[in-house]
Order: C-alpha cells, then structure tokens, then sequence
C-alpha cells in the first residue's frame, strides 16, 4: 500500500515501490476475484459455490489503483449462484442466464414461462446482504434471499400476482407449476444442501403448514361464500371442531382453521394429503371456485408472508 | 326414642298401616328403579318414570295406576336421568336419523344440530325422558316449506333472490345510465335557454309556461336518478350480502332436505317416524331385552 505518510519524506524509489505495491495488491485482488469466478462457474460442490457467491456477493473489486471497466453487479452473482445451484441438481435445462453485454448485467428466464417474465436480483438495502428476486416485467418480488443469515422467504402476494392471475391465461397449468417447482427446487436445495431456513409459503406441500390469512379476524360472510360456492359445484363445506372443512378428493382436504400449528389463535387454511405433495397453491389452479373464492377476497385471504422482509 | 306403649309395636292404626303400605310403595319404586339402573335396563326406567304412558302406548291398556305420582320421588333426578338414558337413545336414533347431531349443553339437555356441514342449523332439542324432538318451529316450517317448492323446482328464497337481483339490475342501469343522462340535461338546459331567449308573444306565454314546465320536471327526474345512482353501489353491495345469506339459507335446505330423503324418502314419514318415536323405542327396547334374555 501507498505510505500514507507526508509524500514529500519519500524518496522517488520509494514512491515507485509503494506505487508497485499498491498495483500488485490490486491485480491479487483481480487474481482472488477470478478465482471466486472460477469457482462459482465450474464447482461441482455445493458448498464451495456457496462460498464462492457469498464472497463475490460483496466483492470490491476496484481498488485505488486497478480498477476494472467491465463489471457484473453484485446481485448477478446471485443470479449464476442459483443457475448453477439447480444445475447441480440436474435442473439446468429449466433455467437459462442471459448476459447483457450493453450494460454488463445478467437475468435469467425459466424456460416454462418463455417470455413471460425475465428475473434478476435486486439489493435489498436491509444492511446484511439480503436480496429480492424480482421480475424485471412486472417489478414483482417473488422471493427474498439472505446467504449470510441462510433465510429464503417465499412471497405470496407475488405468487399470487403472477401465477394465479397474470399468467394462469397465458399458458396452462402444467408450465405454471414446472416454473413454481423449480423455485421449489432451489429452496429445496438451500434447505438440504446448508441448512438454509426457507419459507415456502403457499407453496409447501407439508400437511402441517398453516397458511395464515393477512386478516386476523376472518368474517363469517366469507366463510359462506365459499360455503355456498363449493355447493354449487358439489363439494360440502363441513363443520368442523376449529373452522370448516372441504373434502375435495377422497385423500384431498381442505381446513379452515381459527388456529394455527401452535395452537396461537389465527385463521388460516391447511390442506392435507397423504403423500404431502399438494399444496394451497396447487388447489388454487386445479379448482376455479377456489381461485375465485381467494381472489374476490384477496384483501382478507391473502397468504401471509415473512413481514420482516416484506 | 322412649318406648312407652309396646303394644303400638304390634298393632298399626289404620293410618299407621296406610302410611306404611304408601312408604312400602314408595321404598318398592325406588328399588325397583335402582335395579334397573344396575341392570342397565333403560325399558324398566321408561315405564317407572312414565307409567301412563307406558300402558296406554306400550302395553295397550287402559288401566289407570296410582303409581304416577311416585314418579315426582326422582323428580329431581331427572337431569342425570336423562344424561344416562340418553347414551342407548342416542345410538339408536343414530340409525334412524343419521343426520342429526346432539350437543348436551347441560346434563341431561341436548340440542339438536341437522347435519355437518358449515353453520347447521340449531334445530331443536332432544326430550330424552319423553323420548322425543322439541323442533324450533320457525327452523322446522322452513324445511317443510322447502318440500313443498321442491315439486314447484324452487328453493325457499328463489323467489326472493329474484326479487333483490331484479332491484340490482335496475340500480346497475341506473349506474351504467349516467353518461346518457348528463347528455339529456345538457340538451334540456339548452332548450331552456333557448325558450328563455326567444321573443315571446304575449298570446303565447302560457304555452311557453307548460313548455318549460315540462322540461323542468325531466330535469328534476334526473337529478333524482343521479342521487339514486349515487347510492346504487353501496345498495348494490347490501343486496349482494342479503343473497349470500338466502343462498346460504337456500343451501342448507336443501342439504336438510337432501338427508331427509336418503332416510324416509319424504317429508311425511318422517313426521309420522317422529310421532311414534316412543313406542318404536321401547319396542326396540324389549325387543332387545328378549334377546338378551333368549342367550
């Protein structure tokens, strides 16, 4: 490093030495930086890309004399950290990186969805290194990521949004739910690769996840309307010890409850299954009277999300 | 106690012995009742604690017996009485009227919900020790009312559900109108300037009076269909919540409905079924008492 003491005590060999070694620091950093990208391009270990995108993630690249015209931001490291990260569970193909050579940044499209949306990662400014997932058509957020504090936390209102409402005419179900499965995938992968903790929200197939409604007060009207609904295409909304409950198949049940998996007093939903593959997301394509139910009252039902990150 | 008069012992008044035949009685009841309580046979309880009753509708006799009044004894017993009865009256009406489910709010009472699915209706209350349903007549009229419209194809609140879609409809017109009649008041203003800038002759001014007349009054019609149409949304929003409930009212009939005709086809078996509930009952009873003794 350049001697931060008065210049004019330094001889000119000293000043070419200080020079040298401050542009020999800079070009190491380069070296480290290149290294990391080798890494989160070529690792076949989980865990070593893991590092390698937390560590570039905040990488100062520039210092005060090397600095580097082309750039990718930060948040595109994110973006090849989840690409690789389903690639290494044989989820590549699902997903495509696309570079834009104008400005130097990444986004990244799931083939399911063609054009219909293009996402990229967005700082979160919540000072640990948090990041949104975000559609770069609709600016929605779709999930929040943290790989210094190992959360992920889904966002219904975006899910929602997108997949409930602004996709569900476009394409049909199936590319809907291989788009929502590889996001699924992703969590699934921080979840069991590091121990991530993810929330899934309306996604997750568990039996024991309790969808709480953003109202905390659910009116009764609502609960008759989806009374009177499920009637009309023959299904019974039954009376049950905490709420109500709506068999839809055999080994498919739909609960209204009044409290959630705790015990804690809340409304909310449960939906049960025995293989746990179904969740209130996939309730929400399959049966229309649902979707229109969830959505004539959205303001109410709305799932709700983490409120820390949301 | 001092014992002065021995011979007492021996030989009773008349009202000794009246007094003590009567608390035999009463002593003979009650032990009769107890064991049947412990022989856990629910028929001897019925008869004991509904003698009357029990001849003229089960043993067709006419006889008149003294007894009825040691029924009082366990007056007060009747709460637990009537918890313990209703444990085999219960199951039993359970595979006649599978559709209705008890909720014992205190011992010995029980209310009656119609069915299991969403906001079922309170439909009554279980009488165990009369072995009957005490139906809420306003609950129980509807659902005979929905019987007879189901012949007709309609549902309880049909008509009324037409009724309030047919006054939203108006008010949606009344809402969707708005443009037509802001066009309607400008030409009719317009006119009305025109009539008050026209030169008039003085033979002419009472038309003219009759002619503004009217304009003014289609104005005040429409200025009275804005208000309206102002109000239309929220009204609009009432109607719609007034349907939910009569469509929910509607639903619940006809599940109601629906449940009574897997079990008696129609609505009069099964008020005839209710109307001799407690002889079927207590022929079940000894029904099965027989059996039991038959093993």
């Amino acid at each position: 490093m350049i001697n931060d003491n008065d210049p004019s005590t330094l001889s000119t060999s000293g000043r070419l030495l200080s020079y040298n070694d401050a542009v020999k620091e800079g070009l190491k950093t380069g070296e480290k930086f290149t290294d990391l990208m080798d890494q989160l391009i070529n690792t076949k270990d989980p865990k070593v890309l893991l590092e390698a995108a937390e560590a570039l993630s905040v990488f100062e690249l520039d210092s005060d004399y090397v600095t580097f015209p082309h750039q990718y931001n930060n948040a595109d490291y994110y973006l090849i950290f989840m690409s690789r990260l389903l690639e290494l569970h044989d989820k590549g193909e699902a997903i495509t990186l696309q570079s834009h050579e104008g400005d130097q940044h990444l986004t990244q499209s799931l083939s399911a969805l063609g054009d219909l949306a293009s996402f990229a990662f967005t700082a979160a400014n919540d000072s640990t290194g948090g990041v949104y997932y975000q559609d770069q058509v609709t600016n929605e957020t779709v999930f929040y990521l943290n790989l210094k504090r190992q959360i992920m936390r889904f966002n219904s209102s975006a899910i929602t949004t997108l997949f409930i409402e602004t996709y569900a005419d476009k394409i049909d179900s199936d590319h809907l739910l291989s788009a929502t499965d590889l996001l699924i995938a992703f969590g699934q992968s921080l979840k069991t690769d590091f121990g991530f903790d993810v929330d899934f929200n309306l996604l997750d197939t568990s039996n024991n996840e309790f969808y709480a409604f953003k109202t905390s007060n659910l009116a009764s009207g609502i609960v008759d309307k989806l009374f009177v609904a499920a009637a009309s295409e023959d299904y019974m909304l039954k009376h049950d010890k905490d709420g109500a409950v709506l068999e839809l198949t055999p080994d498919v049940t739909l609960k209204i409850a009044s409290h959630n998996s705790t015990g804690a007093a809340a409304w909310g939903l449960y939906v049960q299954d025995s293989k746990q593959e179904v969740s209130w997301f996939k309730i929400l394509l399959q049966y229309p009277f649902l979707r229109h139910w969830y959505l004539d009252d959205l303001a109410d039902l709305q799932i709700q999300s983490d409120n820390l990150v949301f | 106690m001092q014992n002065n008069n021995e011979e007492s012992n021996q030989e009773l008044t008349p009202g000794q012995a009246q007094l003590d035949s009567s608390i035999t009685q009463k002593i003979n009841y009650l032990q009769t009742l107890q064991d049947a309580l412990h022989d856990r046979d629910d028929r001897q309880i019925y008869e004991l604690i509904d003698n009357t009753r029990y001849a003229r509708e089960i043993k067709k006799s006419r006889s008149t017996t003294q007894t009825q009044n040691l029924a009082d004894l366990v007056a007060d017993d009747h709460p637990q009485l009537s918890h313990y009865l209703s444990q085999n009256l219960i199951e039993y009406l359970g595979k006649t009227y599978p559709f209705f489910y008890y909720d014992e709010v205190q011992d010995g009472e029980f209310d009656i919900y119609f069915g299991n699915w969403w906001d079922r209706r309170l439909f009554g209350q279980l009488d165990v020790l009369n072995v009957a349903f005490k139906f809420d007549e306003t609950e129980y009229n509807k659902l005979k009312r929905t019987f007879e419209l189901d012949s007709a194809n309609q549902r309880y609140n049909t008509e009324n559900i037409a009724q309030i879609t047919a006054k939203s409809a108006e008010l949606q017109k009344l809402i969707d109108q708005q443009d037509e009649r802001d066009h309607q008041k400008e030409s009719l203003r317009d006119q009305l300037k025109e009539i008050s800038q026209r030169s008039t002759l003085p033979w002419d001014s009472g038309k003219v009076k009759e002619e503004r007349q009217t304009i003014v009054d289609q104005l005040s019609k429409l200025a009275d269909d804005d208000e309206a149409a102002i109000n239309a949304n929220k009204q609009i929003k009432e109607n719609d919540e007034q349907i939910l409930t009569l469509s929910k009212e509607d639903t619940i009939l006809t599940y109601e409905k629906q449940s009574i005709q897997k079990s008696f086809e129609d609505f009069s078996h099964f008020e005839s079924h209710n109307l001799s509930l407690y002889a079927d009952y207590l022929n079940n009873l000894i029904g099965k008492g027989q059996v039991k003794t038959d093993d």
